[in-house]
């Protein structure tokens, strides 16, 4: 067996603890157990929107696709058609941080599935072809002559769909103005043109570039042999002495020192508006945890206060919709109040959000909302320990924006130890109005 | 898995998963009479966590949070369930909330109710995929409750009244037939008792016929929604199929697992998406009903490409109509449609769900394994079989594009 550190820690509601190795080369291998008949297989790469430029903006997602069009091993299709027809779930995603690449299937007699995967996995991690063919001629937008429509449609198609979510149309333009200048301002999806006229060469450097052994962490979790599957992880990853990368740091930026306010208009009927904030640093696991806490008190589900004020007592319909969000990200995390109001009342409904924010920021959230929030935050932790998917998931979230499993064993002792008062104090740190970008999308 | 009928005749589907820290229960009740204004059910479904008579609608969301219970009713086209799920320690928390729910639901916010749905259902409205979806099913089903979609919600909410939320309320609980399952690590925990406990004043109604017939779809019809800034188009073909009660059943699910329902490796998106490059979502669907089913195949594409779509549609089809299926592709789908079942079915939730499905239905809420069998048995003729039988000239076509684009249709 190859030079390779142990490490283990313990994770929530799971019967054994996760082991995470790391290989001479850098490349993580993290094994976690989980009784029942399915396993996961998944590896995270450190690059999404953060690694991108104006001039290849939507080329993580994009590699993404084609990643899935044959090695020099198995021609494209090969690796979808041999694990679906085992029962397989075959997928991956892109976002800010992190593009992951995913397969959740049945272990197979002697956990011969399970075997399986990881080798064709490995095979189309490590080496991809990216054909020509596969990604189709670059062409010009609206040349209606294009005969070979291949992988640069899909994607086109894909952003086309974005482009009539309301939410989405909405989300891109408030995330888009709360930066100045860091990369997690373009929408990871990025523009039609970008890929239509993208070359092969440039999306084969990328992938040279951040698809490195210390960028990349491979999580399987189910019910196994951990030193069988961890020799065959290892020898299914050859790396060929591959060069490592490290991501350049970036500046954080600033929030907004002014409210600002964007207006959109659709063909639709109702009002809808996101109010956006930059948060705090992922790994930074109090500021975090505050914040989430923040979100269940303001806006998740129906003892939430927003939905309590501004629809349950409402003397008047405003609101048809209104929750919160908040997503956690390496260079800081974002917050968002989203609603959807009566279109004529838009100004009504951006004055009472105002408001319940003020209200929440003076401190007025009661020790039983406090106290609510925890217990969802840590039943939480039981839900995602029901899959090996959510499992595989929440592990590669960790090790890739967080850079460590640590933060995982701390958890459930900060959300333990975190005081009102210091949620009030982080609330205040970033949610101030001042700091606020707001996008409306009204009807014509 | 066992069965135990409890001592007011409900049938309970219990299943032991240990070291799992989460139970999960599912109470199905039956609907046994068909709403005949679009949106009585939708709201008495909705009125079932709006407050009791102990409980206010606040006291009761902050209640099931403080201990994190998630406790829900959802209403599909022939049932109302409700869900429970909790850490195990606060089962009988979680019970007991429910009983109060089920029992004691005051329906009292039904105006704020009905202001609340009308809004949901215009916020949902201004989504493109939604308003085809729309259009699709209220044709498919016409004047049906399987027909009840938003905008039909919408014609008929405010002729709705109490009186006819309480009559819903009172058939539901007094004259459904009615299944529990449950599915979690129960230890030496007396669960059957704790049924009994909070339970046992609710009567079964089993062996209840419901009428509730579809009328026959006799030619095809097509149907233009007109968005003129939609991107994309949103295409939707349907055709009527036969249920889980019929002999076909298993072929036709094997059938649009090759076709469109497998995931990277089905016939339509290989085709459609992979080599014309027409759509990122691609796919098939086949949707059961207790008295009807559909069997769909749907697209979103760049307005330009419907002519292409349809007649991309129409190749697959056809295909699978006069070409028998190979056998490797067949083991394919089958091994897909049997393994991807595991996925569906990991969590307690899913488990008991699945379980209290089945013996809703009286298939025996280990149907599961029949399944399997059934699947297992589908030969290429059969697939020939049914796609011919069942895909023909009656069908639903929606489209949802610009104007212009629909007028060249």
């Amino acid at each position: 067996m190859e030079n390779i550190t142990k490490r283990e820690i313990n994770y929530p509601y799971l019967t054994q603890p996760v082991e995470i190795y790391e290989r001479a080369n850098g490349h993580k291998i993290v094994l976690a157990h989980k009784e029942g008949g399915l396993v996961n297989v998944s590896s995270w790469v450190k690059t999404g929107s953060i690694n991108e430029t104006d001039e290849n903006n939507g080329i993580s997602h994009f590699l993404e696709h084609l990643m899935f069009k044959g090695t020099h091993k198995h021609k494209a299709g090969y690796f979808d058609k041999t694990l679906e027809a085992k029962g397989a779930i075959v997928n991956a995603a892109t976002w800010k941080d992190y593009t992951f690449y995913y397969v959740t299937l049945p272990e197979g007699p002697d956990n011969a599935y399970l075997k399986e995967a990881i080798e064709l996995h490995a095979d189309m991690m490590l080496d991809p072809v990216i054909p020509e063919d596969e990604i189709g001629p670059a062409f010009t937008l609206g040349d209606d002559k294009v005969s070979q429509k291949r992988e640069r449609h899909v994607v086109i198609e894909e952003i086309r769909m974005r482009q009539d979510q309301p939410w989405t149309k909405i989300y891109n333009s408030t995330n888009f103005n709360m930066y100045t200048k860091h990369p997690y301002k373009r929408d990871v999806i990025g523009f039609p043109e970008t890929i239509a006229s993208i070359p092969r060469e440039t999306i084969l450097n990328y992938y040279k570039t951040h698809y490195t052994p210390n960028n990349i962490t491979t999580v399987i979790a189910g019910d196994f042999n951990h030193e069988e599957i961890l020799e065959l992880v290892c020898r299914s990853f050859d790396f060929q002495g591959r060069e490592n990368y490290n991501n350049p740091k970036h500046e954080l930026d600033t929030p907004v020192s002014e409210p600002k306010y964007i207006e959109l208009k659709g063909k639709i009927n109702t009002g809808f508006a996101i109010t956006g904030w930059l948060g705090p640093v992922a790994r930074d696991l109090k500021e975090n945890i505050a914040l989430e806490i923040v979100n269940v008190v303001l806006g998740e589900g129906q003892s939430s206060r927003l939905y309590q004020n501004l629809i349950e007592k409402s003397d008047m319909p405003v609101f048809n919709i209104v929750t919160t969000d908040f997503y956690n990200f390496k260079d800081g995390g974002n917050f968002f109040v989203q609603a959807n109001y009566k279109a004529d009342k838009k100004e009504l409904a951006l004055e009472l959000i105002k408001k319940e924010m003020t209200n929440f920021l003076n401190g007025d959230m009661t020790e039983r909302e406090f106290n609510k929030a925890k217990k969802k935050l840590k039943a939480r932790f039981a839900e995602s320990a029901e899959t090996v998917s959510d499992i595989a998931e929440n592990i590669g979230y960790y090790m890739t924006v967080c850079d460590d499993l640590d933060l995982v064993e701390q958890y459930p002792h900060i959300l333990e130890e975190i005081t009102i008062d210091d949620v009030n104090k982080i609330a205040n740190k970033y949610l101030g109005l001042n700091h606020s970008v707001t996008t409306v999308l009204l009807p014509e | 898995m066992k069965k135990i009928i409890l001592d007011n005749n409900i049938p309970l589907v219990l299943k032991e998963n240990k070291n799992t820290p989460r139970h999960a229960l599912c109470f199905y009740f039956k609907i046994t009479e068909p709403e005949k204004k679009a949106g009585v059910y939708t709201l008495l479904n909705r009125l079932f966590l709006q407050g009791t008579k102990t409980r206010d609608a606040h006291l009761l969301a902050q209640e099931l949070d403080e201990n994190a219970i998630d406790c829900y009713s959802e209403m599909k086209q022939d049932f109302i369930r409700f869900k429970l799920q909790c850490l195990n320690e606060d089962f009988e928390k979680g019970l007991e909330i429910l009983s109060d729910i089920i029992k004691n639901s005051t329906l009292e916010d039904f105006e704020k109710e009905v202001i609340k749905l009308k809004g949901e259902i215009q916020a949902e409205l201004d989504e493109p995929k939604a308003l085809a979806m729309n259009s699709f099913y209220s044709c498919m089903f016409k004047d049906h409750p399987y027909g009840h979609t938003y905008t039909n919600i919408l014609r008929d909410i405010d002729s709705i009244t109490k009186v006819d939320i309480i009559d819903a309320y009172n058939k539901l609980i007094e004259k459904s037939p009615k299944v529990i399952s449950l599915v979690g690590d129960f230890g030496s925990e007396d669960v059957t008792g704790l049924l009994k406990k909070y339970f046992s004043d609710i009567k079964n109604n089993a062996g209840c016929k419901i009428k509730n017939d579809v009328a026959e779809l006799v030619k095809s019809e097509v149907v233009k929604v007109e968005k003129n800034d939609a991107s994309q188009a949103q295409i939707i073909q349907g055709w009527r199929v036969p249920t889980i009660f019929d002999k076909d059943y298993a072929a036709i699910m094997v059938m649009n697992t090759l076709l469109g329902a497998s995931g990277l490796s089905s016939r339509l998106f290989l085709e459609l998406r992979d080599k014309k490059g027409l759509a990122y979502v691609v796919r098939s669907s086949y949707e059961i009903y207790d008295h009807s089913a559909l069997f769909n195949v749907y697209i979103a594409t760049e307005p330009k490409n419907i002519k292409t779509s349809l007649e991309g549609f129409k190749i697959e089809l056809d295909k699978v109509k006069n070409i028998p299926v190979s056998e490797t592709e067949l083991e394919n789908a089958k091994n897909n449609l049997i393994g991807k079942r595991q996925f569906f079915s990991e969590t307690n939730l899913q488990q008991s769900s699945l379980m209290a499905y089945y013996e809703d239905k009286s298939l025996g809420a280990d149907f599961e394994q029949t399944f399997n069998k059934m699947v297992k048995e589908v030969s290429a003729e059969d697939i020939q079989r049914v796609a011919n039988s069942y895909i023909n000239d009656r069908y639903v076509l929606t489209v949802l594009a610009p104007q212009q684009y629909l007028k060249e249709m």
